[in-house]
């Protein structure tokens, strides 16, 4: 007996004396949900976008009065310093609840601090356990500020629409972690999401808007060089193997109108060959699609106008990935298409000897683009909408 | 089997004498002829009781006698219209033998002859008259017990949808005659006891022969011969003396009041005790897989059976980890939660003024009082305090800033996963190794919580009962046996008894009875019908 009451107040002395050291209440945290950096001259600028609970509506207040406020959720709040974490504990001083980085969503880069290099605020990121390498990383073209200080009228923060934006993956989607593996990678270039505001609509404040993904940003090594449009980028992921969703407009021959698919799925393979010290790339696109729209005369019950429509469709797929080659290689010379790993996979020897002059070689790769589009269903209409049957071309 | 043969050997050491019994001793002297010092010894021994009744009468006039019973235990109206009558009447006296005629013409079914006062006192305590007849060395015992009983009812503890609805009652011999009724075979064995020096309590073990294991068998029998208490009132008064762990939490017996659930065991091979006063019989061994086993999984399709076990299952964590996981999630791990809930839980507690730990202990005592007032107030105060019952662990709660919402859902389905159990002896077992759990988890996190998980799976795998080990069939794994635990396989797949307890006649049942239209068949075209 005396032996059980030593063992009992052992075991709660542990557990009283050493327990609760790194307890922390949940009323006591501010909850970060996006970071903002920016470079201030020499100095970084962080803004933490923090949700204020009491704010939420929703819990103790039942009354529900109130619940239906827009926006009005968020905060936020700026330190500066030399690197990132410094400007980190200079923005603690100013907020009475601990930093908690766990939810954060997005990392946003103003322009300036893109151009500046992030690899040290990438390394910070990383190496903090708190942050997750799930949350996305987008590129502002004017500060990260000026992004996350809005007030969405739809979403609870503007770090939740930029998330759910790149979830929608009709432009690029970039977590921390494919961050981190491309600027590790073989290729040396890295290429981000970027945003921009939609313009305010009559009667909002200024800040009741979203900003949203329409360009890309290109970065090589850690810097940014510049950026390409949504159409080029929409290239990009063609070559990217990441396209999801898109539809393509063509017109066909011998009719008016347009035809409008959409993509059901789709493939690229890149396919590199090494012949007398030339390096050639065959990018491989299959797709299949749907007939969104048909604008035209023609019935697409017709095989032979299914086969033109496919020839169409693989033709502006092609013309769409020529001109995102010339732009990015060409004229940026940054192979955010991840040539370089294709390469050393297929030629680990020949790849030892070129890695050190990829970037000479890299523009220089002559890259044959090939498309095979399936048309899989012409849709619930077996003929043109709209006209008489008589002028329908069968 | 060794196992049984240790404790035997600790037993035997630890042997203390039996308590003396002081009022026994006169008991132990024989009757004598003489009728009077008889009337005086028992006069003495029942002094200052007024519910004894001494009746003298002359049998046929001439002979002297007295009967005695026991107020209240007797039939009286049987006694007045049958025995006394023809007691009286000349032919009584004129039988050559008294010991003849009271074969020969007494209208009572049960007749013993008695030499001892102290069976003379047995006799009277179970019901009995005894007649005391002059110049007779020995007195009669007639059996005419008769006294207030409650009537079969549905056992309010253990109810099913579907399944017998009887029930057992105060009295013993209701109850067995209940389990004979289960089980026709004479292979039904119930061995009777005595219990309590003042209590006399009737205990009877029953078992069926040849399926019930000798070593179990023996093992019950010695652990049942070492009480010796003064009164027994419950069969917890038996688990408690002969359960292998005294110290832990879980049951080591299951207890029930349904004869259906007495006689599924016996025919697993297990040993069930009775008692009587009480309607819960214990049956051994148990496991724990046992305890979350309801009567009414065999009695519905083996796939909702399964489905409600899974749904057990998963409850039972949920009884005993959902508060603590709250509390470890919400003080150390909030990164753990998807973004929209913590800010919903976040929104809900800004105004709390207690950390999580704190609300989620106050919010499960009040819920436990809740409970336990729920099951002792009188019924006139019932509206009263489920009214304020609802008040307390609701809305207004949540209302009045004390505690927020998320913690009242936790503590709701907390409270209703725990009454998911069947047993409610296991369900409260694991309701209150919740609260240690709590304080794990508010002082060391998720880590807490699984050095509370892993401590009572330790505490259960060393746990005992009668033998076998509580966690089977899970550890020691035996796969055969998941047919029962994992799933509920259906009736004409469980052809063999369980390992465990079944060891003596593992067949159950004739194999190949899954039953099939076509099966039939050959036996009609046998049969010569079309």
């Amino acid at each position: 007996m005396k032996r059980a009451i030593i063992c009992f107040v052992v075991s709660i002395s542990c557990f009283l004396l050493s327990g609760c050291w790194d307890r922390t209440e949940l009323n006591d945290l501010a909850l970060v949900t996006g970071i903002g950096i920016d470079q201030k001259g020499k100095e970084i600028e962080l803004t933490a976008q923090l949700v204020v609970p009491k704010k939420l509506g929703a819990g103790a207040s039942m009354g529900g009065n109130n619940s239906g406020s827009s926006g009005g959720a968020t905060i936020v709040r700026s330190g500066t310093g030399k690197t990132l974490a410094d400007a980190i504990a200079h923005l603690q001083e100013k907020l009475p609840r601990r930093l908690f980085w766990g939810h954060v969503k997005v990392i946003v880069f103003g322009e300036k601090a893109a151009k500046a290099g992030i690899r040290a605020h990438m390394d910070f990121l990383s190496r903090n356990p708190q942050t997750r390498l799930r949350s996305n990383v987008l590129v502002s073209d004017k500060t990260a500020k000026s992004v996350l200080e809005l007030l969405p009228p739809i979403e609870q923060s503007s770090a939740e629409v930029l998330r759910e934006l790149s979830n929608s993956q009709i432009l690029m989607n970039i977590t921390l972690k494919d961050v981190l593996q491309m600027l590790s990678g073989e290729t040396g270039a890295a290429a981000l999401p970027m945003v921009t505001l939609l313009p305010i609509e009559k009667e909002k404040t200024p800040l009741e808007t979203i900003a949203y993904i329409d360009r890309t940003a290109i970065f090589k090594g850690d810097r940014m060089i510049g950026s390409i449009g949504d159409k080029l980028t929409r290239g990009a992921l063609w070559i990217r193997n990441e396209i999801e969703q898109a539809n393509i407009t063509v017109s066909l021959k011998g009719a008016e109108g347009k035809i409008t698919s959409t993509i059901i799925r789709a493939n690229t393979k890149l396919i590199p060959s090494y012949k007398n010290g030339r390096w050639k790339m065959t990018i491989d696109i299959t797709s299949r699609d749907d007939v969104l729209l048909n604008a035209t005369n023609l019935s697409l019950y017709n095989e032979k106008h299914i086969h033109q429509l496919e020839k169409a469709l693989a033709q502006a797929t092609i013309e769409r990935v020529n001109a995102t080659l010339k732009k990015v290689q060409k004229e940026m010379h940054a192979d955010i298409f991840g040539f370089a790993d294709v390469i050393h996979r297929k030629y680990p020897k020949q790849w030892n000897r070129i890695k050190n002059r990829w970037d000479d070689i890299f523009p220089e790769i002559e890259v044959k683009v090939k498309a095979n589009v399936v048309v899989q269903r012409p849709g619930m209409n077996t003929t043109p909408q709209g006209i008489p049957e008589d002028e329908v071309k069968k | 089997m060794q196992f049984f043969k240790q404790r035997r050997k600790q037993t035997n050491k630890e042997n203390v004498p039996a308590m003396e019994r002081e009022h026994k001793q006169p008991e132990a002297v024989v009757l004598s002829a003489d009728i009077t010092q008889n009337i005086q010894t028992l006069q003495t021994i029942y002094e200052n009781c007024c519910d004894v009744v001494f009746r003298s009468f002359r049998i046929g006039g001439e002979v002297n006698a007295t009967i005695l019973y026991i107020d209240g235990l007797v039939n009286v109206e049987q006694l007045n219209i049958a025995v006394l009558p023809s007691l009286m009447t000349k032919q009584a006296a004129e039988a050559t033998t008294l010991a003849s005629f009271l074969k020969e013409s007494l209208p009572v079914s049960s007749l013993t002859t008695v030499q001892t006062v102290a069976e003379c006192i047995e006799q009277l305590s179970s019901g009995s008259c005894v007649l005391l007849i002059d110049k007779q060395p020995e007195a009669v015992a007639l059996s005419i017990a008769k006294w207030e009983k409650r009537s079969l009812e549905e056992p309010t503890g253990e109810g099913v949808i579907r399944g017998p609805r009887e029930g057992f009652t105060e009295s013993i011999s209701t109850n067995l005659s209940l389990l004979r009724r289960k089980l026709k075979s004479p292979k039904l064995k119930t061995k009777a006891k005595t219990f309590g020096t003042y209590t006399q309590t009737t205990v009877v073990v029953t078992y069926i022969d040849g399926l019930a294991s000798e070593t179990l068998l023996e093992e019950v029998e010695v652990r049942l011969s070492r009480i010796d208490v003064d009164g027994i009132f419950e069969t917890s008064y038996i688990e408690e003396l002969i359960e292998d762990n005294p110290y832990s939490l879980f049951p080591q017996v299951i207890n029930t009041e349904r004869p259906d659930v007495v006689a599924a065991n016996l025919l697993e091979g297990r040993v069930a005790i009775l008692q009587d006063g009480t309607p819960f019989a214990l049956i051994v061994p148990a496991s724990f897989y046992s305890l979350l086993q309801s009567s009414e999984d065999y009695y519905q399709r083996h796939a909702i059976s399964t489905m409600i076990r899974w749904l057990r299952y998963l409850f039972l964590l949920v009884s005993l980890l959902l508060p603590s996981l709250y509390v470890a999630v919400l003080t150390f791990h909030q990164e753990m939660v998807p973004t929209t809930l913590l800010l919903t839980m976040a929104a809900s507690r800004e105004l709390i003024p207690f950390p999580a730990l704190v609300e989620a202990l106050i919010m499960e005592i009040v819920f436990e009082a809740l409970r336990e007032a729920g099951v002792r107030l009188p019924k006139q105060a019932g509206a009263a305090v489920s009214i304020v019952g609802a008040l307390v662990i609701g809305q207004a709660a949540v209302q009045a800033g004390i505690v927020s919402a998320p913690m009242i859902m936790v503590v709701a389905l907390t409270g209703i996963a725990s009454f998911t159990i069947p047993r409610y002896a296991a369900g409260i077992a694991l309701r209150m190794l919740r609260f240690p759990m709590i304080l794990l988890a508010g002082s060391l996190g998720l880590l807490g919580v699984m050095l509370g998980l892993l401590l009572i799976l330790i505490h259960m795998a060393t746990l005992r009962s009668f033998g076998v080990p509580y966690l089977s069939p899970m550890a020691p794994m035996q796969w055969e046996e998941m047919k029962d635990v994992l799933v509920r396989v259906p009736l004409w797949k469980q052809n063999k008894r369980p390992r465990l307890t079944g060891t003596k006649n593992r067949t159950r049942q004739a194999p190949n009875q899954k039953p099939d239209p076509l099966e039939g068949d050959d036996q009609l075209s046998k049969g010569g019908q079309s």
